[in-house]
């Protein structure tokens, strides 16, 4: 059909490819997602203290993930993090290897990419916060902690779901960044197929409905959480 | 220390926001199963007051004790909690937690705070909504609920933290008209049960009836501190019969 030769997605090399590849993908997008997730309310809780110099420390971090390509970021974060001499060895092997691998690395550098952006949008989630719920908190005894993570994180993460939505798509994608830096995700076994069979634009439209089918998953599963944690009598609820 | 046998004792408190002086030398003191009302224009520190007395809001200069205790001299949230569990406090717009049912939002506090067993506080939990007559609502979400049952619930969950004291801040302000009453009844019997109340309201007429005592506050001071049958048939100072000729 149209020309397009698909012959070689029967070679059982090329499909495991596909397959761990989506694997691999998957597990960055999951990994750096929760700590993406993580750094965002502890940077915005952390924002919610008011204290001085730390207000100062995480607007420096926020600037510094948001205002730079991510993809520079996992290059310096590959390159800075395997020179800084960390070992390991390997116990099959015998042989020195670095601590971090290529898939820590990019693990790394997309949670702080995701988490730089991940806490703006906590940070607007608690400042809509009605000052009414904090002090009925307080007056019930709540500790700043406790208050946190019973009564705001639960408000808070509704109020900026649609925009935690956005991030984590934003973030799955960027993935495919980490193929740069050879983590056999998706994008790396992409560029090894076509290179192996010169069928560039059969697997280019294969990677792309790949990706069309997982990113729509993913935010399939986001709007039905949006749904579900509606709060009854407010909001969008029909 | 006690000064005195009250069981809440104000003196001398001064609280100012910028250069705006809200409370200005207020004293006060009220004893056991006592309520007392405080009336008085907007913007004269009822509020404020109130929330001096739990700790909400640290005063500039003065004294505060209820109990046994100092609450001027409370610093952080973990030494107000022993304070917070005698004093609980309903606010003017419910401040319902909106991600609980009402059930949840009156148990959450007994649990997650005080650490009391959850089956129990449960059993107290349903008591309550019973109490207020909300009974069939315990798995309705504040949302759901109209304003004085959002109301009478927020009472409800004041009174599971089996407080000894009750502020109330305004909390018929934002309800209404006819479901003022609802709440006011409600009210009306934890004074008859004998539970310390102190209430800022602008229902002067259930101020009249409820209260054992009547504060009317101005300007940061309190003006005039009698009974209501006094305060409001023979008020002595003239910024009280002012207020009181514009408001009755």
């Amino acid at each position: 059909m149209f020309g397009l030769d698909y012959s070689w997605l029967a070679d059982p090399a090329y499909q495991s490819w596909l397959v761990t590849g989506v694997i691999n993908t998957l597990e960055l997008a999951a990994l750096s997602s929760s700590v993406a997730i993580l750094i965002g309310m502890l940077g915005a809780l952390g924002l919610s203290l008011r204290v001085f110099w730390l207000d100062a420390l995480i607007e420096l971090f926020v600037e510094v993930f948001r205002n730079t390509p991510p993809l520079l970021q996992m290059l310096f974060a590959y390159f800075t993090l395997s020179t800084l001499g960390l070992e390991t060895t390997d116990p099959v092997t015998g042989l020195k290897m670095p601590l971090l691998s290529a898939f820590a690395c990019a693990c790394i550098s997309l949670s702080l990419f995701g988490g730089a952006l991940a806490i703006e949008a906590f940070r607007s989630g608690l400042e809509t916060m009605p000052k009414a719920i904090t002090e009925a908190g307080r007056s019930l005894g709540y500790s700043r902690w406790a208050r946190f993570w019973r009564i705001e994180v639960p408000i808070a993460s509704r109020v900026c779901l649609p925009s935690l939505t956005n991030i984590l798509t934003n973030l799955f994608k960027t993935t495919s960044q980490a193929s740069v830096i050879t983590v056999p995700e998706l994008m790396y076994y992409a560029g090894q197929i076509y290179n192996d069979t010169f069928r560039t634009l059969e697997v280019m439209i294969l990677i792309l409905i790949i990706y069309v089918v997982l990113v729509s998953i993913l935010s399939y599963g986001m709007s039905r959480l949006e749904a579900y944690l509606t709060l009854p009598g407010y909001g969008k609820e029909q | 220390m006690k000064r005195s046998e009250a069981l809440i004792e104000i003196d001398n408190i001064h609280k100012s926001f910028g250069n705006f002086e809200v409370l200005k030398g207020i004293s006060l003191s009220v004893n056991e199963g006592e309520a007392v009302c405080i009336i008085g224009p907007s913007g004269s520190g009822k509020s404020t007051v109130l929330r001096c007395i739990n700790g909400l809001l640290p005063i500039d200069e003065g004294y505060i004790r209820v109990g046994k205790h100092r609450v001027h001299e409370l610093r952080s949230e973990k030494e107000m909690r022993p304070l917070r569990h005698q004093v609980s406090m309903v606010f003017q717009q419910y401040n319902l937690f909106p991600h609980k049912t009402a059930l949840e939002n009156i148990m959450m506090a007994p649990i997650q705070v005080l650490g009391h067993e959850r089956a129990e506080v449960e059993d107290r939990a349903r008591k309550l909504l019973e109490k207020v007559r909300l009974g069939n609502k315990a798995d309705s979400y504040p949302g759901m609920l109209s304003g004085g049952q959002q109301q009478r619930v927020a009472i409800a969950r004041a009174l599971a933290m089996q407080p000894e004291i009750i502020l109330f801040d305004e909390v018929t302000a934002a309800l209404d008209p006819e479901t003022v009453k609802e709440v006011l009844l409600t009210i009306r019997e934890l004074v008859d049960d004998g539970l310390t109340c102190i209430l800022v309201t602008h229902e002067m007429k259930f101020a009249r009836e409820v209260a054992d005592r009547v504060c009317f506050t101005d300007r940061g001071l309190i003006v005039e501190n009698a009974p209501p049958a006094e305060l409001f048939d023979t008020p002595q100072d003239p910024r009280t019969r002012e207020f009181l000729g514009q408001v009755l």
